[in-house]
């Protein structure tokens, strides 16, 4: 395998880890506890990622369509439509027929964690690529026969695939990746690996500034989700349901490791807990976009590579 | 409590949306699934507010925004969006949105923003 073949590979490996970790963490909200993220896999140069997709599975895509181009698609069964439905709130068919086709506010429940799912996943790749990537409408299909998905979702020289599963069924990302994508993102993550992140997540405090006071004063009251991240681990669904009181779980993360802080369910800064004088936790930041804050020790360290195949 | 035009191109987000409004007391007089029909729908019903979603088919959030500011400089127009980039959230403002309220979310920050925007 030659280098260039290794950075496309590590390219496509971090596409499909970070847009996996966007999905996981929006599925989370819609499905707490009951959704795990399997390993991405890169797909073989002609392979087709729907060719053991099962005829008459609901296929939900959404395209990047500024910034950089590439469909997303995310496959499910009929029964997987139905439990991602029921966690987002929808309740089950009055007359009891659970088994019917998906009703068309089902599907449209699946349009729209997909548009979520992909915005978030948008957020997360622009910050790696240092542009902000814009999305197409959720398009919805029921696909016949998987065999002419390229007839949809046309042809593409690299693709991804992650296997979810939300409440015991399993659905599928799979990522139809142009090579142009490719290239970005091997030459962000060449930067990245150089330490040259300066201009990465830059250019927004320039930006901020030349905006009025009165359009700041509006963007302060935006509220952003914020959580910090201890650690994680793989359990099996059947373990996960079926944990003790007074069980003990290990994380994969040692007690004094940096914490991850998530901003909007992208990766932010990382730092450490403390206790405040109230007794509350607090996240003191040492690292923002993997640059060390200003008065951080230096000796803390420093990001590290996102996590392949990690479960939220 | 006002009477509020929905506009979201998912069924699904337009009842979230309508629920949580319904749950603070507000009224929903209409619903458009893209941005041609939020237009329409604006000029026939002429809400007190707007809750408008950016990416949609036919015409976007964004550009149904500056159609309707320009129908009516004084409407009130609360973004609702999964896009929380920062370019997005800052064109609204420009636009004249009066909050932008990103998805998911809670039903209390859809009625906080709501509640901004009415005051």
């Amino acid at each position: 395998m030659s280098a260039t073949d290794m950075s496309q590979r590590e390219a496509l490996l971090r596409l499909g880890a970070s847009t996996a970790e966007a999905v996981a963490q929006v599925l989370e909200m819609f499905a707490p506890e009951a959704v795990d993220r399997g390993e991405v896999m890169v797909m073989q140069e002609g392979a087709s990622p729907f060719a053991d997709v099962t005829a008459g599975s609901v296929a939900a895509s959404v395209s990047y369509v500024d910034g950089v181009t590439g469909a997303n698609v995310f496959v499910l069964t009929a029964t997987g439509v139905r439990k991602l439905a029921r966690a987002m709130g929808i309740p089950a068919p009055t007359d009891g027929d659970d088994a019917a086709e998906p009703s068309e506010l089902e599907l449209s429940a699946i349009g729209e964690a997909s548009n979520q799912m992909m915005a978030a996943a948008a957020s997360a790749i622009g910050v790696v690529i240092g542009q902000e990537i814009e999305i197409s409408p959720p398009d919805i299909q029921v696909l016949r026969n998987p065999a002419g998905a390229s007839d949809i979702y046309g042809t593409s020289p690299h693709a991804t695939t992650t296997t979810f599963m939300i409440a015991g069924e399993a659905c599928r990302l799979i990522q139809l990746v142009p090579a142009a994508f490719v290239v970005r993102m091997a030459r962000a993550l060449d930067e990245l690996n150089d330490g040259a992140m300066a201009g990465v997540t830059g250019g927004t405090g320039h930006d901020s500034e030349a905006q009025s006071t009165a359009l700041e004063e509006a963007l302060v009251d935006i509220k952003l989700r914020v959580w910090a991240e201890l650690g994680r681990t793989h359990l099996p669904l059947a373990r996960a349901l079926g944990l003790p009181l007074g069980s003990v779980v290990e994380l994969n993360q040692e007690a004094d490791a940096p914490v991850d802080l998530f901003v909007n369910g992208v990766r932010f800064a990382q730092g450490r807990l403390i206790v405040t004088d109230d007794g509350e936790w607090a996240f003191q930041c040492d690292a923002v976009g993997g640059r060390p804050a200003p008065d951080a020790d230096p000796a803390s360290p420093s990001p590290s590579p996102e996590p392949e195949g990690a479960v939220s | 409590m006002a009477r509020v035009l929905v506009v979201d191109d998912a069924a699904f987000m337009r009842k979230v949306v309508s629920d949580a409004l319904a749950s603070g007391g507000h009224d929903v007089i209409g619903e458009a699934g893209n941005g041609v029909e939020a237009i329409d729908r604006f000029r026939e019903l002429q809400p007190e507010l707007t809750m408008l979603d950016i990416t949609m088919p036919e015409k976007t959030g964004l550009e149904a925004l500056a159609e309707i500011m320009t129908l009516d400089p004084s409407a009130r127009v609360v973004m609702c969006s999964a896009l929380g980039q920062e370019s997005k959230v800052i064109e609204s403002i420009k636009l004249g949105a009066k909050d932008f309220v990103v998805k998911p979310f809670q039903p209390e920050r859809l009625l906080e923003a709501v509640g901004k925007a009415l005051a």
